[in-house]
């Protein structure tokens, strides 16, 4: 008898798992397909330490094109606008340009609006409980990281409409980096009024090729990454000039379809100075002095990691 | 109305005088807050924890002031106290073996007393009005230095790092910033390319 009850409890609990993931994984496309579907027009503040941003959001669809408006309320601004397949970024002090893409690189990850199967390799989707949030029930979605090395990202999806109220990075201890929360949300029958006068508008033609753009090189293998968490693969690499002080950098950019980071290697600057890191929220910028080079590691990953991707690089023999 | 708007004035001058956003000459002097000055000072080290000390401020006399004035709580208390002590002292006369037992009582009626004054005391205080809570440890908690958000990083970054490797990590941030905005395009034309070459 108490074998049959071991093996039924644990039948169970397999099956418990089995459709936890399920439901978890089915919450966040319903919430990518809401996110697309409906006309709404949100507020959502980023917190990241003592830090905060205000963000208004608004997403609609005109006839068959779908618009979207994603604009920093505080500061010297941003606005983001994207028309279907085409996201143009106004910024102070530079001239907009546009991206060909589906969706805004925003405070969001562009993957939640998108094809989230695609994380499954590094990421376990758990359901977590049900909270009020924004006035409304939540259900707590949380994508855990399989390795130390990664932020785990956890969610709060509206039970009703399925659209996002609040998302948060979180160390593997449990504590909040950085996190972002609807303060407002409505969702209407017809888009808003800037939406609709969007679509009469021109925006600048997309940027021709995304991993060839002017005063960039190829890069020839100069470098050798020798460590890269479990996940991250090469997106881009190049040699630039950084816009803000004009500096040579060669450049790589990772992604594990979540977060992304980016590997400079600069000259070094005079004088003697230590290794170090710096962050804001969840955001790591670790500068490691190697002597003869400069490596600096930026993006949304623990110190620890930074630190070791920046010290695994090196020369080419 | 003129006797508020000079005191907010007040308070604005020797703000700006101390962020020297203003001369400090004959015209602002004259509204010039000493204390207030002496204050700001005190706050603007402790912040940048120049202070090589906590700020140590002597209360023990005004305290020991206040308790003097302090009224005594209830009525009950002076009158059950000689009682008690008189009847401690009868006992001690009387005989030996009654003693534990008076100081059982005496125990009791101590912290009868102390619940009344505990009880008295909690209105008293809300009466008196504020005791200043003193904060002599500044909160600075972590420093987190780069400003990701409107200006990336013009602004300063950790005590210490050169102005040129501020500029370098705000170019960086920006940089980085700018960049992940291609990623998700990048990664889909990645994987395009690849489910083409499978074909």
């Amino acid at each position: 008898m108490k074998w049959l009850a071991l093996l039924l409890g644990v039948g169970l609990s397999a099956q418990v798992v089995a459709s936890d993931i399920i439901n978890a994984k089915q919450l966040l496309t319903d919430m990518s397909s809401a996110i697309q579907e409906r006309n709404f027009d949100a507020s959502f503040v980023v917190v990241k330490g003592k830090g905060m941003e205000p963000y208004r959001w608004l997403h609609g669809k005109v006839e068959d094109s779908e618009l979207e408006i994603l604009s920093r309320q505080n500061g010297a601004g941003l606005e983001v606008v994207r028309v279907d397949n085409k996201v143009t970024y106004f910024e102070p002090q530079t001239q907009p340009y546009s991206i060909e893409t589906d969706a805004i690189a925003g405070p969001i990850p562009e993957i939640l609006f998108g094809e989230i199967g695609s994380l499954s390799n590094s990421y376990d989707f758990v359901l977590g409980g049900k909270e009020r949030i924004a006035d409304r029930a939540a259900q707590l979605v949380r994508l855990v990281s399989k390795d130390e090395h990664k932020y785990n990202y956890w969610l709060w999806i509206d039970i009703q409409s399925a659209l996002l109220l609040k998302a948060a990075y979180v160390t593997q201890q449990g504590e909040v980096l950085e996190q972002l929360q609807l303060t407002h949300i409505s969702v209407t029958e017809q888009p808003a009024q800037p939406l609709i006068e969007l679509s009469s508008k021109d925006f600048p033609m997309p940027l021709a090729s995304l991993a060839e753009t002017e005063n960039t090189q190829k890069l020839q293998n100069n470098w050798r990454i020798g460590w890269l968490p479990e996940g991250f693969k090469l997106l881009k690499s190049d040699r630039h000039k950084l816009d803000l002080n004009n500096e040579l950098a060669d450049y790589f950019l990772f992604s594990d379809g979540l977060v992304e980071f980016s590997v400079f290697v600069q000259r070094p600057l005079s004088g003697q100075r230590a290794s170090g890191a710096l962050s804001s929220g969840a955001t790591t910028v670790y500068v490691h002095n190697s002597g003869a080079f400069d490596v600096s590691v930026v993006g949304k990953i623990p110190t620890m990691t930074a630190k070791a991707i920046a010290e695994s690089v090196t020369r080419p023999l | 109305m003129t006797q508020s708007n000079f005191n907010v004035k007040d308070g604005q001058v020797t703000s700006s005088i101390f962020d020297a956003e203003q001369a400090l000459d004959n015209a602002s002097q004259a509204q010039f807050d000493a204390d207030k000055f002496a204050r700001y000072a005190l706050i603007g080290d402790a912040m940048r924890s120049q202070q090589n000390q906590a700020p140590c401020i002597d209360i023990t006399a005004s305290m020991a002031d206040a308790l003097a004035d302090e009224v005594t709580y209830g009525e009950q208390a002076p009158q059950q106290e000689p009682q008690k002590v008189r009847q401690e002292d009868n006992v001690v006369a009387l005989s030996n073996w009654r003693k534990p037992l008076a100081q059982v009582a005496i125990a009791a009626s101590v912290s009868l007393v102390a619940v009344l004054g505990v009880s008295n005391y909690a209105p008293q205080e809300q009466a008196n009005g504020d005791f200043p809570v003193l904060q002599s440890t500044p909160v600075t908690g972590s420093v987190s230095p780069v400003s990701l958000s409107s200006e990336p990083a013009l602004e300063s970054a950790e005590k210490g790092l050169r102005e040129l490797q501020q500029q370098r990590i705000g170019a960086l941030v920006l940089e980085h910033q700018r960049q992940s905005r291609m990623a998700h395009a990048l990664a889909q034309q990645a994987q395009e390319e690849k489910e083409e070459q499978e074909k």
